[in-house]
């Protein structure tokens, strides 16, 4: 291995951050092996597999999983790779099916993941002394949920997924969790994009300093009334756990009137208020805040925000849910989801999947201009001089290496809260990402 | 298997022009002369595709769209292509709009056609990135208005599950 990971750990440490590590092959290989084969990964939401026998097919860096409803309602993940000779047993991306048969020699699993079956079992196994039909399994990951998320993680003896995401659930929770329903999710969108998986996260988890520039475009036209500087300043940064994210900062008023401004109608903010505890409550109504991008360790991100989608000013709240899937280390597959709280009116379904249409995935008008971004920096990121630059992410620090503002000293959710531009967050995040790779 | 109108058909003609006419606008980035190609009531789709089993109907999943726009929303975003900080199209992408198999279909709708065509889509950026390429079928309706053809619906069904380009920052 030529990348000296210890030296790459440190300068992450001091908020320098070696370009290279934006395309290195080195690294990827231990992000596949210790970051992607240790950690909780997202892979599904429950929303898409309603019914027994719904299944969706997703993957973890190269392992492929189907993710599908048994026949008693429970949702199992399945490595989708025949027991047999390693064919996959599922091809198709979505559907619905009591049975997957490998289509080499033809051995069929229920959908619990059991061998029902395999073609002249006593002819050519003799029977089950040669091979016990009703010990086989096709292998599984563990598998959790949170909020209807579901999760696997690779390694062995994983802790709980509520334990390992921490204290960020309380901001995952203002997300999914705006009714006892949760989310029903649409999607995903997926497209492929020549970046580094990394960047994406970093840039969800904490970036609100690109927003005024990269976004400029959305509010010349009056898309999204938010991003100027002077307003995204007073947004406060939040680590917790294994996520981060931003927030905006809202006009005066209390709970129901500052979700009344970013567009959620009165029923949808009764239910917020039932079902949110009283700290999440209060992150809206007394400190004024309101959740915009955030990324849970490793590569789940969500974002939040409200524009305008008609002439006559409507302004409407989308939630996406997206995930940056790494296909090689310049490459990776984005998959973006819509999700709306599942009892919302359908009316104000219909207007928030149009604001994220708008807004985000692959055709929407802020992440057209993210990606751009995210594409050079892989590319350039390749060569030699790259691996002489460490990339300034030292905001919010000063020469001393300390913090030049203290976090707010009273806030409504856990962690740490910061107000204004900071790359608090990346660095966290980077933190959690040196410590998978180093150990 | 539904028989479009012979190639001699005048309407087919009108249909098979405005496509041309629209991919140069297009491809020459005239968007403001692009939008004048649209119905007041325009309808522009691109589902997200899936892959499925045989046996199981993949337009029940298409609940989910690439794009899913009406004249507001197009507006909006040629509006934003036009300002000096949509950097995803500042250098410009030479894109190259080929529109072949055209087949034309009288429509239920008197004053309307139904036109269908295979799209295949250039995109080059930059110096050093590969060209993209996005295959697909249009299915679209033109409308006479006055003297002229308007698109009133499109629905563009993309040969790819994955997209491989970085961003539909282009029309389709």
């Amino acid at each position: 291995m030529r990348t000296d990971v210890d030296a790459v750990v440190a300068d992450i440490g001091r908020g320098m951050v070696p370009a290279f590590v934006y395309s290195d092959p080195d690294l990827f290989e231990l992000e596949k092996e210790r970051l992607f084969g240790r950690s909780w990964v997202f892979l599904a939401h429950e929303s898409e597999i309603p019914d027994p026998g719904d299944y969706v097919v997703r993957r973890v860096v190269d392992d492929s999983f189907i993710v599908v409803r048994d026949e008693a309602g429970v949702v199992r993940v399945h490595f989708n790779m025949c027991l047999h000779r390693g064919m996959q047993v599922c091809r198709a991306e979505l559907g619905n099916a009591s049975h997957f048969r490998c289509s080499y020699h033809g051995w069929s699993y229920r959908n619990d993941g059991t061998l029902a079956g395999l073609p002249f079992h006593g002819d050519a196994y003799g029977g089950d002394d040669g091979l016990r039909r009703g010990d086989q399994r096709l292998l599984s990951p563990a598998v959790e949920t949170y909020d209807g998320l579901i999760f696997v993680n690779l390694g062995g003896d994983p802790p709980p997924v509520v334990d390992w995401l921490g204290e960020f659930t309380f901001y995952l929770d203002l997300y999914a969790h705006q009714s006892e329903a949760g989310l029903e999710v649409r999607g995903p969108q997926r497209w492929r994009v020549n970046a580094n998986w990394k960047i994406g996260c970093e840039n969800f988890v904490g970036d609100m300093y690109h927003t005024p520039y990269t976004h400029q475009s959305v509010v010349d036209i009056g898309l999204f009334r938010e991003p100027k500087a002077h307003k995204r300043k007073e947004g406060v940064l939040y680590f917790a756990g294994k996520g981060g994210g931003t927030t905006y900062k809202l006009p005066p008023g209390d709970f129901r009137s500052r979700l009344t401004y970013v567009g959620y109608p009165d029923e949808m903010i009764d239910r917020m208020d039932e079902t949110w505890s009283p700290a999440q409550r209060k992150l809206v109504d007394g400190d004024g805040f309101m959740v915009s991008a955030a990324t849970a360790f490793p590569n789940l991100s969500f974002v939040h925000n409200w524009p305008q989608i008609d002439e006559d000013g409507t302004v409407v709240p989308f939630i996406s849910i997206r995930q940056w899937q790494p296909v090689s280390p310049t490459e990776t597959e984005v998959l973006s989801w819509f999700a709306v709280d599942r009892l919302a009116p359908e009316s104000f379904k219909a207007a928030s999947y149009k604001a994220y249409l708008m807004c985000f995935g692959s055709s929407g008008m802020f992440e057209q201009d993210d990606v751009e971004n995210w594409v050079s920096i892989t590319a350039v990121s390749r060569g030699t001089m790259a691996r002489r630059l460490l990339l300034n992410s030292r905001m919010g620090l000063g020469a001393d290496g300390q913090p030049q503002a203290d976090p707010l000293p009273a806030f409504a959710g856990p962690g740490t809260a910061r107000v204004g531009f900071g790359e608090f967050n990346q660095r966290a995040w980077l933190g959690l990402w040196a410590g998978a790779i180093s150990s | 298997m539904r028989r479009s109108l012979p190639f001699t058909d005048e309407r087919h003609q009108r249909a098979h022009h405005f496509l041309v006419e629209e991919a140069a606008a297009l491809d020459g980035h005239d968007f403001d002369g692009w939008l004048s190609l649209l119905t007041d009531d325009i309808r522009y789709r691109v589902p997200v595709r899936v892959t499925t089993t045989r046996a199981t109907d993949p337009d029940r999943h298409s609940t989910m769209d690439h794009l899913d726009e009406n004249r507001y929303s197009l507006t909006k975003r040629v509006a934003r292509l036009a300002t000096d900080h949509a950097w995803t199209e500042d250098p410009r992408s030479r894109i190259r709009h080929l529109v072949t198999n055209v087949r034309t279909f009288p429509a239920g709708v008197d004053g309307e056609l139904e036109v269908e065509s295979a799209l295949l889509l250039f995109r080059s950026r930059g110096d050093t990135r590969p060209p993209e390429l996005i295959c697909a079928q249009r299915q679209d309706r033109l409308r006479q208005v006055g003297e002229e053809l308007l698109l009133a619906e499109r629905v563009v069904h993309v040969d790819e599950a994955v997209l491989r380009t970085q961003n539909l920052a282009i029309f389709l």
